[in-house]
């Protein structure tokens, strides 16, 4: 019982720390944004204000404010419909996990896809989507899925969410500007024209551009594995069921469909297991822990 | 200079209090309304299953003529559940619902025709539904309960609850033969 109140302060404590990434996702979008006015306007620091700042700003409000629908068109995903039986009964494991969590109830969606798997999405708890693949559905029992559920409840209830949310869109913009920089200094000798501006600061900025993705990446990448324990322990304290969500684990381990799993990558650290996983395991660029040191620490629980 | 040092320190000192104050009142208000509101969630919870009931003997009663006693005792524990006050009668009522439940359901499963009713199907699931939400309610109760009794019981919040008249509540308890979950099975 008292594990509640770790719960509670992890989750705390998490909150903090999702504010703090954001701000830092924010000022490293700000600056890469910068550079980039700085290269393109030739060091010209008041036309980067006046152009650059609310291009880019209001690109990433608006990939911020139609995230939910982008997440779901990448993983083609449809709302769960209440006449199908599994799809009903999906829809009763979420209301019972929201209950136990003390969260408003969220929609639920169904993928077509025949690899287990799940994610949530959303900015906060109030307006947060559960979308569930159909292989899931067909391959797990009532147990597991609960377990699934529960994991991304926590996710939810974690704030796990909005991180993910802001870093698609900070991640995807800063990964635009590099390209568009890149490219344009592949084809340009335009690049001699540009000399006017401090070098210095002309080489911080090419600097700031390459490594910007890599770094914001690596960033969210290394707070996505840890958060993977974090929702597994929570998730299991939400359900008093830590077997469930292991076996749903086993059972994701173990299954190879032969289709290629559809859909974007960049949506991969969304889901409960990384549909994507050719990368070797614990490596750097993994969006979640090893499946086995995962089901171990549950059945440690 | 000394007398103004003094003030100003004084003044820092009241405000620094009178903030702990007012997030000590506001944490304990809210954690006692999230009590509140749990239990309206069992009760909401335990009057859909007690809805669900007669639909449920309605679409049992042509199929098995030989259970009345199973039959009987959901029939009775149903209507202990209506008649309960007390949160803690009201869960113990729905324990026995429980119970009678789970054994009529076994005995269901000798009547082959009665399993592939979809009416009866759809009514399992609902009551398996809303028997897992009791449970989760249940928890998230408790939780909320134990969360209050521990902010109330500390530590500054000791010394504030005093001060707001605050006494610890009780969870609900439990019986021994289901304190484990439900576990949904199909």
């Amino acid at each position: 019982m008292d594990k509640k109140l770790l719960v509670e302060d992890h989750i705390k404590r998490n909150k903090r720390l999702t504010i703090v990434i954001c701000t830092l996702m924010a000022l490293l979008f700000l600056a890469v944004v910068f550079a980039f006015g700085y290269i393109f306007f030739k060091g010209n620091i008041l036309i980067t204000l006046v152009f650059a700042f609310p291009i880019a700003i209001g690109y990433v409000v608006i990939t911020y404010s139609v995230s939910i629908q982008t997440v779901l068109a990448a993983a083609k995903a449809r709302p769960a419909n209440p006449n199908i039986r599994e799809e009903k009964l999906l829809i009763h494991r979420v209301e019972e996990m929201s209950i136990a969590a003390g969260l408003p109830m969220p929609k639920v969606y169904v993928q077509d896809s025949e690899y287990i798997n799940a994610f949530a999405t959303g900015k906060k708890p109030e307006n947060s989507v559960i979308c569930v693949t159909k292989g899931a559905l067909s391959k797990l029992n009532q147990e597991e899925l609960t377990g699934v559920i529960a994991h991304e409840m926590s996710h939810i209830k974690n704030h796990d969410i909005l991180i993910a949310t802001v870093t698609i869109a900070v991640v995807g913009a800063i990964a635009l500007i590099s390209e568009i920089v890149f490219y344009s200094m592949l084809w340009g000798g335009a690049g001699r024209n540009r000399r006017d501006g401090n070098p210095v600061v002309l080489i911080i900025a090419i600097l700031l551009i390459i490594l910007a993705p890599l770094f914001s990446r690596l960033t969210y990448l290394a707070i996505s594995r840890k958060r993977e324990y974090l929702a597994d322990s929570n998730g299991a304290y939400l359900s008093r069921n830590p077997e469930g969500l292991a076996k749903a684990l086993e059972k994701i381990k173990n299954d190879h469909p032969k289709v290629k799993p559809k859909g974007s990558k960049t949506i991969a650290p969304l889901y409960i297991s990384n549909p994507f996983r050719s990368e070797a395991r614990g490596s750097l660029w993994a969006t979640h822990p090893p499946v086995d040191e995962r089901i171990k620490r549950l059945r440690s629980m | 200079m000394l007398l103004w040092i003094g003030i100003i320190v004084l003044v820092i000192i009241a405000v620094l209090f009178i903030s702990i104050y007012i997030g000590y009142y506001n944490k304990i208000i809210r954690f006692e309304n999230r009590i509140d509101n749990s239990w309206a969630q069992i009760d909401v919870q335990l009057k859909r299953r007690a809805d669900l009931i007669p639909n449920l003997m309605e679409t049992v009663k042509g199929y098995m003529k030989h259970e009345k006693e199973v039959l009987e005792n959901v029939t009775k524990a149903r209507s202990a559940l209506m008649s309960a006050k007390s949160p803690q009668e009201n869960i113990n009522a729905d324990n026995m619902l429980t119970g009678a439940l789970k054994s009529l359901f076994a005995v269901a499963e000798n009547y082959p025709d009665l399993k592939a009713n979809q009416n009866f199907l759809n009514l399992q699931d609902e009551l398996t539904n809303t028997e897992n939400k009791i449970a989760y309610s249940r928890q998230h109760f408790n939780d909320s309960v134990l969360v209050f009794n521990n902010t109330i019981e500390t530590w500054p919040g000791k010394f504030f609850a005093k001060r707001m008249n605050k006494k610890t509540r009780e969870m609900l308890q439990i019986p021994e033969a289901s304190r484990e979950l439900p576990k949904v099975q199909f």
